[in-house]
């Protein structure tokens, strides 16, 4: 086939390159896994604390008998054999998969050419532009020139470099052998309860995130969106 | 069935190799010694593994102030094993309960609770870490069980794993790297004063960079080994035999 008759493999004409949809699904899956498995964790132990230590008949901050699951019955939902051998399985998939994509998108110059949001971007005018349109539900109209809006690149690029970041830091401060080699997790987050919190309030957050990052393809057009993250248009 | 060992042993070789290259490292420094099927077991070796190297200069675990014990110190699993021989020696204050230290060191021993207070001790204060969830921080009064092994005469050149077994009928396999590490202890001590029954009595492991789980309580004997596979069903330790991780520094 001569090429002028394959305008879908035109560079201006994809949304997403291959290592940005391969990333997103792996990304996808590994996320619900994390999600289900530190939830049954979290279960079998459902209480926070601050500090360094904390155990059962500690001064909690948090307790999940007080919002009306007692403990025992936190205790038959969850299966922390289970949470843990997925959680550290699926973490390493998770990182891998997310190294992979900073490598790629940084060789590749995705980062620099269309995540860095550009000087015009970054005015007071077009950002008071974009979140007015943001609240009428009218965001979709970056997407569907094929360019991230000023709003989406800044979000993405704090959860990428600075939210996915802490959540793996919060993660293995929790650990007794990562905090052996790197004492200096147990100073960041103070203490090793305190990770454990942080790692919690980090994962309502990052729910909310899916949440808003799901209604904003719906407004974008559901149909239109998840097929460019699927076939690349 | 033989391409997923042999893509297992391809696998599970990669930092054993580089491990070999470093004193004192052997295979069993990053690698389980049973190595589970599938992703789990991929992601057991890059833990295990990836732990060790950061752990290679054997750094000790963080040591608390006083200010910082919990006390009394929180009991959690079994508290009092219901063996007959456990209350029998519970009952007699230990007087006659003795830690057999056998296997694969130069002169099997049995070392009765004064003998093994009248070895150099230990003193750490440190944070119980529970793979469920909660941490408590303790002062743990002991011997390092690498001093224990060196009465016995130390470990034969076969030696892999040292395997300890409790009151409770538990047991667990260390590698070698685990029980060189200063603070790993038998510990008799306890926030000043006698290892208590819900924490233990009369003699306790401490492996500080594992979680609580391989912490043993209640130890009755120690045996030094080249293979864990004849233990239990053949993954370890208890733990792992119920499909929890081997390697719990995570």
């Amino acid at each position: 086939m001569p090429e002028t008759l394959r305008p879908a493999t035109d560079a201006s004409s994809t949304v997403h390159s291959y290592n940005v949809r391969i990333c997103h699904w792996i990304n996808v899956v590994a996320c619900a896994y994390l999600l289900v498995s530190g939830v049954h964790i979290f279960l079998d132990f459902p209480e926070l604390y601050w500090g360094h230590t904390g155990y059962r008949g500690y001064p909690a901050a948090f307790r999940l008998a007080d919002w009306g699951l007692s403990w025992d019955d936190a205790g038959k939902l969850g299966d922390r054999r289970w949470g843990r051998n997925y959680h550290f399985t699926v973490a390493w998939v998770f990182l891998i998969n997310g190294l992979a994509y900073i490598g790629w998108n940084l060789y590749s110059r995705h980062f620099r050419d269309r995540m860095l949001p550009t000087r015009d971007e970054l005015t007071g005018a077009h950002v008071r532009t974009e979140l007015r349109d943001q609240f009428r539900w009218r965001s979709g109209r970056h997407a569907s020139n094929g360019r991230y809006g000023t709003l989406q690149k800044t979000s993405y690029l704090v959860l990428i470099f600075v939210f996915v970041p802490l959540m793996i830091l919060t993660g293995i401060a929790q650990s007794p052998g990562f905090t052996a080699a790197i004492p200096a997790l147990l100073d960041m987050f103070g203490g090793r309860q305190s990770a454990r919190t942080l790692h919690t309030i980090g994962t309502v957050m990052l729910v909310l995130f899916v949440a808003v990052h799901v209604l904003e393809v719906a407004a974008a057009g559901s149909f239109k969106t998840v097929r460019s993250m699927i076939i690349g248009r | 069935m033989s391409t997923p060992i042999s893509r297992r042993t391809w696998l599970t070789s990669l930092p054993a190799l580089g491990g070999l290259l470093l004193t004192g490292c052997t295979r069993e420094t990053f690698v389980p010694p049973r190595v589970r099927g599938g992703l789990i077991g991929a992601a057991d070796v890059l833990t295990m593994s990836t732990n060790r190297m950061l752990l290679l200069g054997q750094p000790l675990a963080r040591e608390y102030p006083r200010s910082a014990i919990a006390d009394p110190f929180p009991t959690w699993n079994q508290t009092n094993p219901g063996n007959a021989a456990y209350q029998r020696h519970l009952k007699e204050g230990f007087k006659n309960w003795r830690l057999p230290i056998n296997g694969l060191v130069a002169r099997p021993i049995e070392l009765s609770l004064d003998e093994i207070r009248s070895l150099p001790a230990r003193t750490q204060i440190t944070a119980h870490v529970c793979e469920q969830g909660w941490s408590a921080i303790g002062e743990w009064k002991g011997v390092p069980l690498q001093r224990v092994l060196e009465s016995a005469g130390g470990v034969t050149p076969a030696a892999r794993y040292v395997v300890i077994d409790t009151f409770d009928g538990w047991y667990e396999g260390y590698d070698l790297f685990e029980v060189a590490h200063p603070q790993t202890l038998l510990a008799y001590g306890l926030n000043g004063r006698d290892l208590p029954t819900g924490n233990g009595a009369p003699l306790r492991l401490r492996v500080e960079r594992q979680c609580g789980y391989k912490n043993l309580k209640f130890l009755r004997s120690i045996r030094v080994v080249d293979s864990l596979a004849g233990f239990g069903r053949g993954t370890g330790g208890i733990n792992s035999d119920f499909g929890f991780h081997w390697f719990a520094g995570v």
